[in-house]
């Protein structure tokens, strides 16, 4: 067991409320998010965060902790190398109460890539097969995983000077989707990606959202290949 | 700010691409001063034998090598090369190879100005 200062940012109706520590003991392979659990069930009940499987899953536990964009149930506290965990709420989003943030601007960006599967036979019965070795496969391959938990998003140096950009994960979905075979909305997803207030064009290489991924997801890497397809006006040759 | 290597390179271009800007526009102004004939010209060099700019020019040195090194570090990975060494090209060649660069012309930089000022 080691005793830890949990330092947790407290808000309120939209209005922030400082900073208060809790001391918290913890065992060595418990993670943050059972910091906050005993915050929330020694000190204060009203303390609020947000998390679901627990296990690195859904996306829904990432918070700023020490300054990173992080998922709480992935970061053992022994991990940090510290006595005290600063747990704020993700950047680049509205506070919805103490470290639970609202995700809706994420996922209004995300709607703008047109992110659902648009088949390019949608009458078709026979099954679409796409083949582990095929170029998709192969060039998505560690892109294909994104949990949707805003880690990117709230990293993002680009994102906190703008509201119009459409951020990290929204650009990977493009390029999956675009790279799909079996997937015909190229146009508007262009159209996207190519604005120049909110496309690809706004990314400073910061590497921010790559560092940050708990997936592994190689973002910068998909925005730039992105910027050199669109140079190039391939391979997504369909667009108008 | 976020403390993660991707954002000190970012920052280090943006602040040393400030300070070369500054020192364009310093630059072109003082050249300028000879359309002026050669006393206006004296004059304004004159200004900058001060030691404080002595210490600008080896500053000047540092802001060249390490925009200089780190543009080639982004455009290496705009390319699409490196990225999962983004972070070690910074500390090797931006960083690393920087301050040997750096030091080379440094110290005859700054041993010419002593000398010179005795
Ligand atoms: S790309 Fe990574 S950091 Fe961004 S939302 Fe998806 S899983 Fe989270
Ligand atoms: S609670 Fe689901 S990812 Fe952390």
């Amino acid at each position: 067991m080691s005793s830890y200062g949990v330092r947790v940012a407290r808000n309120q109706g939209g209005i922030g409320r400082g900073y208060q520590t809790f001391s918290v003991e913890l065992e060595d392979r418990m993670t943050v998010l059972d910091a906050l659990f005993a915050v929330q069930r020694d000190h204060d009940p009203s303390f609020t965060f947000r998390c679901a499987c627990r296990v690195g899953m859904c996306g829904t536990c990432a918070v700023s902790i020490n300054g990173i964009p992080r998922l709480a149930c992935r970061t053992r506290a022994s991990s940090l190398g510290a006595p005290e965990i600063v747990v704020a709420p993700l950047p680049n989003l509205p506070v919805l109460k103490d470290v639970a943030v609202s995700m809706e601007p994420f996922f209004e960006q995300w709607k703008r890539v047109t992110p659902g599967f648009r088949p390019k036979h949608p009458e078709s019965k026979e099954l679409a097969i796409v083949p582990a070795s095929s170029q998709y496969m192969r060039m998505t391959g560690g892109k294909r995983d994104c949990i949707t938990c805003g880690a990117c998003f709230g990293a993002c140096g680009v994102k906190a000077t703008s509201g119009e950009y459409l951020g990290p994960a929204a650009i990977n979905r493009a390029l999956l989707r675009l790279a799909d075979p079996r997937d015909e909305a190229v146009a508007p997803r262009m159209k996207a990606l190519d604005s120049e207030r909110a496309g690809v064009w706004r990314c400073h290489t910061q590497f921010n959202c790559t560092a940050v991924c708990p997936k592994g997801i190689s973002l910068t890497d998909s925005i730039v290949w992105l910027k050199r397809a669109m140079l190039r006006r391939a391979p997504f040759e369909k667009l108008p | 700010m976020i403390r993660l290597t991707g954002m000190y390179a970012h920052t280090l271009q943006r602040v040393t691409g400030l300070g070369l800007l500054l020192y364009l526009f310093l630059h072109v102004r003082t050249i300028h001063k000879l359309s002026e004939g050669p006393q206006a010209f004296d004059e304004a060099l004159a200004f900058f034998r001060h030691p404080l700019f002595k210490l600008g020019e080896i500053a000047l040195l540092a802001a060249v090598i390490l925009h200089a090194l780190n543009g080639i570090r982004i455009t290496l990975l705009d390319l699409g090369h490196a990225h999962g060494r983004q972070a070690s090209l910074f500390w090797r060649l931006t960083v690393g190879a920087g301050a040997v660069l750096f030091l080379a012309g440094a110290i005859p930089m700054f041993l010419f100005a002593i000398l010179k000022v005795r």
